[in-house]
């Protein structure tokens, strides 16, 4: 796949959310937006970090509405598709979904765990009855094998999704596996497939360019790797591994010219490598919960050790933060 | 007990819920398993539920027509859309209905919430059309009672529900939509808020775990020690009709103005596994509404 063919997926401003606490700014937003015009960027994604409707007590407050976000997005993307990320179960269509196509959302990216492809149904549906794209996303990938994958990825296209993205949510995979998982899926699919790198292991950037090799053509970045956990896939770094730098020089110096705007506004909140990101990463636990862990570690003086560890047991998918107080509560109480 | 007489039901689905409702009814002492309706003859759920039921049919309710005056009152757990023609012919039969599929047609009934809310109750002679809204419902709305009584200025209100993926079906799953509508609408109207907010998340774990639901409000001013009391009165009349039911987070708060607790619910096992909490709350709560409804109207009738 040349780099040509690479549709870069921007997330940092629906999956930098998590490390921003969703405390996103509307005015940053703009900003972004109105930048990024000068990138290779194919399409860019607003929101909570659990996508429309994420903003709760459970997973944590947005300081702005989904649709004050979109509405900062959608006038200043020239030539970019406006996507949000939406997980049946968090998110419904008339309260969500409608007002989204409204405000000029191009592409619905509906998102459920791996094993949970059948809960996007009616999403796919509707939103393919817009006329938009919509495409189907498995988070938490790495929790089952190759062949309940494709048969997981399969349903999506069953249902109209015209590409399957697969997320290495916990950030644990190696470039092998995901080799092996890129090309299971577009052998078993007739659709295009993605990849959403987390780099807890450090390996964002590695997998990403494996899933490039194995036919992924939808590549997730985030600028300055902006995401939940240790982050996503630094934006600036794979685009230099895939050789943006030398092929268009141009195109390279809009994305540093992001990373410039992210870190003048954001640079407190850039993701780090860490003793926690990397057990996380090592145990396949949702790297979104990294904020909550902290947070009752300090609270609690349970080792994060202790409490990633009690996750990775109890199998904790996405979207179960008040399991972790329940787990710190029978860890104290051991 | 003013009744002399057993409460005689019939079944309406052949299911999974159909079938633990039905040894449910048929393992409760006051109660008749009258008839099962299904609508294939080939049904295994029909065939296996048959052997307990007096009288099975797979005509569908049009097949009970004959023996209607055997039947006090009907279970429907078959789909929202038949729930539609179900209701109207029971009407015509002058029949009772608990609904148990995500319809809405009839009155949001979470049997706990009789006392302080009776919207939600039984004690209301003119219901015929009873509606178990959904499993983070019935887990989540005592909670939200107790707190929403002992609270004063609420602006939110959350349930989350985990539940096991296996005991989601097809319909619950491409109808993941009603569910939130339908846990938003009880949720909003017991705290006196319009932001309700319901979650489920599916979770595929092995062993599965058990249902569990959290409940967060967000208020003015929270008297904790008239919530903890109310709590813990609510969690055991609950417990009458649903033994698995227990508080597995305490009420806590949080940061300032904000409580949340989880409850977890473990099923009896009659027909489903015991990890569906989910499925079990709401088959244990149509049984108690059921019992309720009888009392207060047989005698009269």
């Amino acid at each position: 796949m040349s780099i040509q063919e690479i549709k870069f997926y921007d997330v940092t401003l629906r999956d930098g959310n998590h490390a921003l606490r969703h405390q996103l700014e509307s005015s940053f937003v703009q900003a972004y937006s109105s930048l990024a015009a000068g990138s290779p960027s194919w399409s860019i994604e607003v929101g909570h970090g659990n996508g429309l409707g994420g903003s709760s007590f459970l997973v944590g407050e947005s300081l702005q509405t989904d649709t004050e976000l979109l509405q900062a997005a959608r006038p200043n993307l020239h030539g970019i598709q406006l996507s949000v990320h939406s997980i049946p179960g968090f998110s419904t269509i008339e309260r969500d979904l409608k007002p989204a196509f409204e405000l000029g959302v191009d592409l619905f990216r509906i998102a459920s765990h791996v094993t949970e492809a059948s809960v996007c149904e009616k999403q796919i549906e509707f939103v393919s009855s817009l006329g938009a794209v919509a495409h189907g996303v498995l988070m938490m990938s790495h929790m089952v094998g190759i062949e309940e994958l494709v048969s997981q990825g399969r349903k999506f296209v069953e249902h109209g999704a015209s590409a399957v993205i697969i997320m290495d949510s916990a950030g644990t995979y190696r470039p092998e596996d995901v080799r092996d998982r890129v090309s299971a899926l577009r052998e078993g699919l007739a659709v295009e497939v993605g990849f959403h790198a987390h780099n807890n292991l450090g390996l964002a950037v590695s997998n990403a360019l494996s899933a490039v090799t194995a036919g992924a053509s939808i590549i997730d970045v985030a600028t300055l790797g902006l995401g939940a956990g240790a982050g996503n896939a630094p934006y600036e770094l794979l685009a230099v591994a895939l050789g943006l730098d030398k092929s268009s020089p141009e195109q390279f110096d809009a994305v540093l010219s992001l990373g410039e705007l992210v870190t003048s506004s954001y640079h407190q909140f850039l993701p780090r490598i860490s003793p926690s990101s990397v057990r996380s990463g090592l145990l396949g636990v949702f790297s979104g919960y990294a904020p909550q862990v902290s947070a009752i570690s300090e609270r609690t003086g349970l080792p994060a050790k202790e409490i990633w560890l009690e996750a990775s047991k109890r199998k904790l998918v996405a979207g179960q933060e008040s399991l972790l107080e329940e787990i710190a509560q029978d860890l104290s109480n051991l | 007990m003013n009744n002399n007489r057993k409460i005689r039901v019939a079944v309406l689905g052949t299911g999974k819920i159909a079938s633990d409702l039905a040894a449910r009814i048929h393992a409760a002492p006051d109660m008749t398993l009258a008839a099962v309706a299904g609508r294939r003859p080939e049904s295994e759920g029909l065939e296996r539920i048959a052997e307990i039921a007096d009288f099975s049919t797979p005509q569908g309710l049009s097949g009970l027509r004959d023996i209607r005056d055997e039947i006090d009152g009907v279970f429907d757990a078959t789909s929202a859309f038949d729930h539609l023609t179900h209701w109207s012919t029971l009407q015509e039969w002058g029949k009772w209905v608990i609904d148990l599929t995500p319809s809405r047609v009839g009155k949001p009934t979470v049997p706990v919430l009789g006392e302080h809310f009776p919207r939600f109750g039984i004690e209301d002679t003119r219901t015929w059309n009873y509606s178990m809204v959904t499993c983070g419902g019935q887990s989540g709305s005592p909670i939200a009672a107790a707190f929403a009584r002992n609270a004063e200025g609420v602006t939110a209100v959350e349930v989350s529900s985990s539940i096991a993926s296996d005991s989601a079906g097809p319909a619950t799953r491409r109808n993941i939509d009603d569910y939130v509508v339908t846990t938003e609408g009880l949720l909003a109207e017991i705290s006196g808020t319009k932001h309700a907010k319901a979650i489920l998340v599916l979770n595929p774990a092995e062993p599965p775990p058990l249902m569990r639901t959290t409940v967060t409000m967000k208020a003015r001013v929270i008297n904790s020690a008239g919530l903890l009391s109310d709590l813990e009165n609510y969690v055991a009349a609950v417990r009458n009709y649903v033994p698995g039911y227990s508080i597995v987070v305490p009420p806590h708060q949080p940061q300032d103005g904000v409580v949340s607790a989880t409850a977890v619910v473990e099923g009896e096992g009659y027909f489903l596994p015991k990890h569906a909490g989910n499925l079990d709350i709401i088959n244990a709560a149509s049984i108690e509404v059921a019992r309720r409804h009888f009392a207060e109207n047989w005698p009269k009738s």
